[in-house]
C-alpha cells in the first residue's frame, strides 16, 4: 500500500451532515462524515440500504442540501449557496451515473437528445455537425451504434440503457464521477460489461470514481479504497486489501461475513454474526474516526482503539502463521 | 472440435447491438393506436359531420336570428318534420334546420375558444406553479378562493355585469376556470418533478425551463388531452345552461342553449323544437368525449409498446 500523503486530494468531505425534515421530525441521514478522495482512484462507499450512502453522493452533486460541514472540490467549497458560475463549474466536472437505467432516462426524448443534453446546456459544441460527431463518438465509446440516435430509451435493454447513461455523463468530459449503484439494477450477465467500460474510461481519461454499492464482491474487484457506512456514520475507511484482510469494526466484520462463499461446505458451517449496536459496549467517551494504521481509519474511542489494536495484532499473527 | 460439419464463426458485436424493430415514431404510433378503435372512428365521423355542417351550413342558409319573414304567416309556424324543413319550423316560422346548425356553430365556437384559453393559461401557469415554491404560496391562496366560489355563480354574475354577447360569454367561462386546470397540472408536475430522469437532467445542468419543456410537458400530453376532451362538452353545457336561464346570449345570437330555451315552452305541442337541439348537444358531448379520451389514451406512450 502506497501512502496517501503524496497523492493529490480531489474531493474532500469534512464533517458532513445531511438532515431531512418531515414536518417537525428531524432525521439525520448522514452524521459527521469525513473522507478524502484522491485523484485517479476509485473510492467505494458501502453499507446497507438506508445507511446514507446515496445521500452522500447526492449531496456532493448538489441534489441534496447539506445541513453542516463542507464538501471541498479541489480545495473549493461546493456545498451550500454558490454563484451561478461556480454551480456550472461543479456540474461540468462532476457527473453521476444513476442506479436505475430505466428510470433515469427521459422516455420521451430520443437518444440523440438524451446524450447531447449536457452539450446543449453548456454550449460545448461549435456547430450542429460538431455536436453530432461528439454524440457519435460517445455512443461508439460505450459500444452503441450511430443508428441508435433516433431511437427512444424504451427500445433498449437494461445494459444498453445504462451505457447510454454512461455516454451522457462521459460526453461532458468530467473529472469526477459518482456512480450510484450503477450495476445493481442490471442483469448479472452484463454487470461485468458495464464495470469494464467504467474501468476503461478510468484508464483512458484518468477519472476518479465515487462508487456507491452494497455488493462487496464487486467493490473488492473495482475499488482502491473503501469506506463502510452504517446508519449515516462512517465506521471504517481502508484500502481494499487492508479492509478485507483486517476488518476491525464489528459492523465491517459482519458485512464482510455476509458475502456468500462459492463453497457449500464453508457456507453451511458459517456462523453469521449480526451486528447489533444495542448489544455493544458503548462506554467511554464519544468515539471518533481515528487512524489505526497509515490509511486505515476506524470509528472508535480510546477504549475501543485499544481493543482494535489487540485484534489487529492477533489477525496479523494468524496471517503469518498460516502463510 | 474436429467435426467437419461445424465451423467457427466470429461474433459480430455490432449485430448484437442492432435493434430489429422498425423506427419508433411517436405521432405515428398515436394515430395507429387511435384508429385501431372502431368506436372512436365512428365518433370521429359524427364529430366531423357536426363540425363541418355547423361551419358550412350557415353560409349556405345565411341564417339570421332576427329575420322573421314568416312571423305573420300562421301556416308557416310549428311545421312538423318534412323534406322542405328537415327539422320543422319554430314559433315564428324560422327553419329549424338552419337555426340548429347556426346555433351549433356559436356554441362550438364559444366552447372551443374558452377551452383553448383555459388550457393554455392553465397549463403554462400549472407548470411553473409545480416548480416554484414562491409562486405556490400565492397561487394556492388564489386556488382556495376560486375553488370555494361556485363556478356557475361566477359566470352568472359576470354575465349580468358585462351584458350579453359572445365575447362576454367566453370571458365569463374562462375567467376562473383556468385556475382549476392549473392546479391539476401543478399536482401532475409535482408527481413527476422529482423522478430520477429529472434529477439526471439537473445533474447535467439543464435549466428548469428546459426541464419543463423537454421532460415534463411531453409526459403531460395525454393528461392535457383528457382535460381538453372534458372541457369542450362541459363548456357547451354551461353555455346551454346560462342561455337557458336567460343570461347567456342576446336575441341576435342563436345558440344551442337559446334553441333549447325556446323549444322548452312547446315541449308537449311541438316536441321536435326541444328534442332536436338537445340531441345535437348530446351528440357533440358524447362524440367529443369519446374521441378525446381515445386520443388521450393513444398519446400515452405506454400503450404503444404492446
Amino acid at each position: 500500500m502506497s501512502t496517501n500523503q503524496e497523492k493529490e486530494v480531489l474531493l474532500s468531505v469534512n464533517h458532513l451532515e445531511v438532515t431531512f425534515y418531515n414536518n417537525k421530525k428531524r432525521f439525520r441521514a448522514v452524521k459527521n462524515a469525513c473522507f478524502d478522495i484522491y485523484k485517479g482512484e476509485t473510492f467505494a462507499l458501502v453499507g446497507e440500504s438506508g445507511s446514507g450512502k446515496t445521500t452522500i453522493g447526492r449531496s456532493i452533486i448538489r441534489l441534496n442540501k447539506t445541513s453542516d460541514g463542507d464538501i471541498l472540490y479541489k480545495g473549493k467549497k461546493i456545498n451550500g449557496k454558490l454563484s451561478k458560475d461556480d454551480q456550472k463549474e461543479v456540474v461540468r466536472n462532476i457527473q453521476m451515473i444513476f442506479q436505475d437505467p430505466a428510470a433515469s432516462l427521459n422516455e420521451r426524448a430520443t437518444i440523440d437528445y438524451c446524450v447531447s443534453e449536457g452539450l446543449y446546456n453548456f454550449g460545448l459544441y461549435k456547430d450542429e455537425a460538431d455536436r453530432e460527431a461528439k454524440v457519435d463518438q460517445a455512443l461508439e465509446a460505450v459500444g452503441l451504434l450511430r443508428e441508435h440516435k433516433s431511437r427512444y430509451p424504451h427500445e433498449f435493454s437494461g445494459g444498453q440503457r445504462q451505457r447510454i447513461g454512461i455516454a451522457r455523463a462521459m460526453i461532458m468530459e468530467p473529472e469526477f464521477i459518482i456512480a450510484d449503484e450503477p450495476i445493481s439494477a442490471l442483469d448479472v450477465s452484463i454487470r461485468a460489461q458495464v464495470l469494464n467500460l467504467m474501468n476503461k474510461f478510468k484508464e483512458e481519461r484518468g477519472l476518479t470514481y465515487l462508487f456507491i454499492a452494497h455488493d462487496l464482491s464487486v467493490v473488492r474487484y473495482f475499488s482502491d479504497r473503501i469506506a463502510v457506512i452504517h446508519k449515516g456514520r462512517i465506521v471504517e475507511i481502508a484500502p481494499t486489501d487492508e479492509l478485507f484482510n483486517y476488518p476491525l469494526h464489528p459492523y465491517t466484520h459482519s458485512l464482510l461475513q455476509a458475502v456468500p462463499m462459492p463453497d457449500p461446505r464453508i457456507e453451511k458451517s458459517k456462523e453469521l454474526v449480526i451486528y447489533d449496536e444495542s448489544k455493544r459496549d458503548l462506554s467511554g467517551e464519544k468515539p471518533q474516526l481515528r487512524e489505526i494504521r497509515p490509511g486505515h481509519f476506524v470509528f472508535a474511542n480510546d477504549r475501543e482503539m485499544a481493543e482494535y489494536e489487540v485484534k489487529l495484532k492477533e489477525m496479523e499473527e494468524f496471517k503469518k502463521a498460516n502463510q | 472440435m474436429t467435426d467437419p460439419r461445424f465451423e467457427f464463426v466470429n461474433i459480430d458485436l455490432a449485430a448484437s447491438e442492432h435493434i430489429a424493430a422498425p423506427q419508433y415514431s411517436y405521432w405515428k404510433s398515436v394515430f395507429r393506436k387511435f384508429f385501431s378503435s372502431k368506436v372512436a372512428i365512428a365518433m370521429l365521423v359524427i364529430m366531423a359531420f357536426v363540425v363541418i355542417m355547423s361551419i358550412v351550413h350557415p353560409f349556405i342558409s345565411g341564417y339570421s336570428n332576427l329575420a322573421m319573414d314568416d312571423i305573420n304567416n300562421p301556416s308557416a309556424r310549428f311545421l312538423s318534420i318534412s323534406l322542405e324543413h328537415p327539422f320543422g319550423t319554430d314559433d315564428v316560422g324560422r327553419d329549424m334546420f338552419a337555426a340548429c346548425w347556426a346555433g351549433t356553430r356559436t356554441s362550438l365556437f364559444v366552447a372551443v375558444i374558452a377551452t383553448i384559453i383555459t388550457n393554455v393559461i392553465g397549463t403554462v401557469v400549472g407548470m411553473f406553479w409545480g416548480f416554484s415554491k414562491k409562486l405556490d404560496v400565492f397561487m394556492i391562496e388564489v386556488y382556495n378562493i376560486v375553488a370555494n366560489i361556485p363556478f356557475t355563480l361566477v359566470a352568472m354574475v359576470l354575465m349580468f355585469a358585462l351584458g350579453q354577447g359572445v365575447p362576454q360569454l367566453i370571458f365569463a367561462l374562462s375567467c376562473t376556470s383556468w385556475v382549476a386546470t392549473a392546479y391539476f397540472i401543478r399536482v401532475q408536475v409535482m408527481i413527476i418533478r422529482d423522478r430520477e430522469y429529472n434529477m439526471a437532467s439537473k445533474c447535467l445542468g439543464t435549466p428548469t425551463f428546459r426541464i419543463i419543456t423537454h421532460n415534463i410537458f411531453p409526459y403531460l400530453i395525454s393528461v392535457i388531452m383528457t382535460g381538453v376532451s372534458r372541457d369542450i362538452p362541459s363548456f357547451i353545457s354551461y353555455e346551454v345552461f346560462l342561455s337557458y336561464i336567460g343570461v347567456g346570449l342576446s336575441e341576435k345570437d342563436i345558440s344551442l342553449g337559446r334553441l333549447i330555451e325556446n323549444g322548452s315552452a312547446y315541449m308537449t305541442s311541438a316536441p321536435h323544437l326541444f328534442v332536436i337541439p338537445v340531441f345535437i348537444s348530446a351528440l357533440i358531448s358524447v362524440s367529443l368525449y369519446i374521441v378525446g379520451q381515445t386520443l388521450a389514451d393513444a398519446s400515452d406512450p405506454r400503450t404503444h409498446m404492446i
